[in-house]
């Protein structure tokens, strides 16, 4: 799978991703992407592991800003801090979409949302579903690519399902 | 005499399987299903280990830890670099980081560690 060429036909893109070769795939997408700017979402790893990861895997940091929405959950963050800006939780959806919108008008090439499977763990399936139709909406009224990243696992079908609607194309990755 | 864990986790789920693993394996279990409850139990219980997931709803664990005198070990889902873990663990009494998810031998093996 080219990301980049799934992205040169589609706008948006939901990558579905085995848990055993999650990272490995998060890695090599964002290697690729990377070239060009990326605004990262992130739900699960803190940005600074993140870029510990990318920069083990090689991958240029310079072209990604971050919005970790993870690390104020478990340490004291500033509001931002080297690239990287800094929401409460993430299960704070609003705050979460405010600031994608934001990034959004800086016309980022790429934006990488990690992950929605996340989202599940501290919301419920009504307002993730609303979120996420609104934030692709959002995408789709600007010029930014974007790659959404869901665990392929079996309890996440009706997420599944549901967000594979609102995009371009679906990808299983295997 | 076997030793005393408590689980301070909010999902039940968690709290319940590594309660059974534990108890197969000598020691006695006590649970709490956040870090107010946790401080509430630790009047009347003194573990040798408090096994803590790291986010949880209510009062931030950051906040809860250095109340405990007994030593804590972090439960995390959340991944961090090693510099944000070596902070994080910058508290005396935290003595060990077990990352989720975590095998049973792995968990296992970590407890007879920090018991000690």
């Amino acid at each position: 799978m080219d990301i980049t060429k799934e992205l040169n036909s589609n706008q948006t893109v939901l990558l579905l991703m085995p848990s055993a070769s999650y990272n490995k795939q998060l890695v090599g997408v964002v290697k690729k992407l990377a070239k060009k700017s990326v605004c990262y979402v992130t739900l699960n790893k803190t940005a600074n592991s993140l870029k510990e990861m990318f920069k083990k895997g090689k991958v240029n940091v310079e072209n990604i800003v971050f919005i970790d929405a993870i690390s104020a959950t478990v340490m004291k963050v500033p509001k931002q801090d080297n690239a990287c800006y800094y929401c409460s939780s993430p299960g704070s959806l609003t705050e979460i979409s405010l600031m994608v919108s934001k990034f959004l008008r800086h016309k980022f090439d790429y934006l990488i949302f990690d992950s929605l499977t996340n989202l599940l763990i501290y919301q419920k399936k009504a307002p993730v579903g609303k979120f996420v139709s609104s934030l692709i909406n959002k995408i789709k009224a600007s010029d930014t690519r974007a790659v959404f990243y869901a665990l392929s696992a079996k309890e996440q079908q009706d997420l599944i399902q549901q967000s594979g609607m609102f995009v371009d194309k679906v990808v299983s990755v295997k | 005499m076997a030793k005393t864990i408590m689980i301070v986790d909010d999902e039940a789920d968690i709290r319940s399987t590594v309660k059974t693993i534990l108890e197969k394996n000598g020691y006695k279990v006590v649970t709490a299903v956040n870090a107010d409850d946790c401080l509430k139990k630790l009047k009347k219980v003194k573990p040798a280990l408090v096994l803590m997931d790291i986010m949880m709803p209510g009062t931030p664990v950051r906040e809860v830890v250095p109340k405990i005198k007994q030593k804590v070990a972090y439960i995390s889902v959340v991944r961090t670099s090693e510099a944000e873990k070596e902070e994080l663990m910058k508290s005396k009494n935290i003595v060990g980081f077990i990352q989720k998810p975590f095998s049973i031998d792995g968990l296992l093996k970590e407890v007879k560690k920090l018991v000690k």
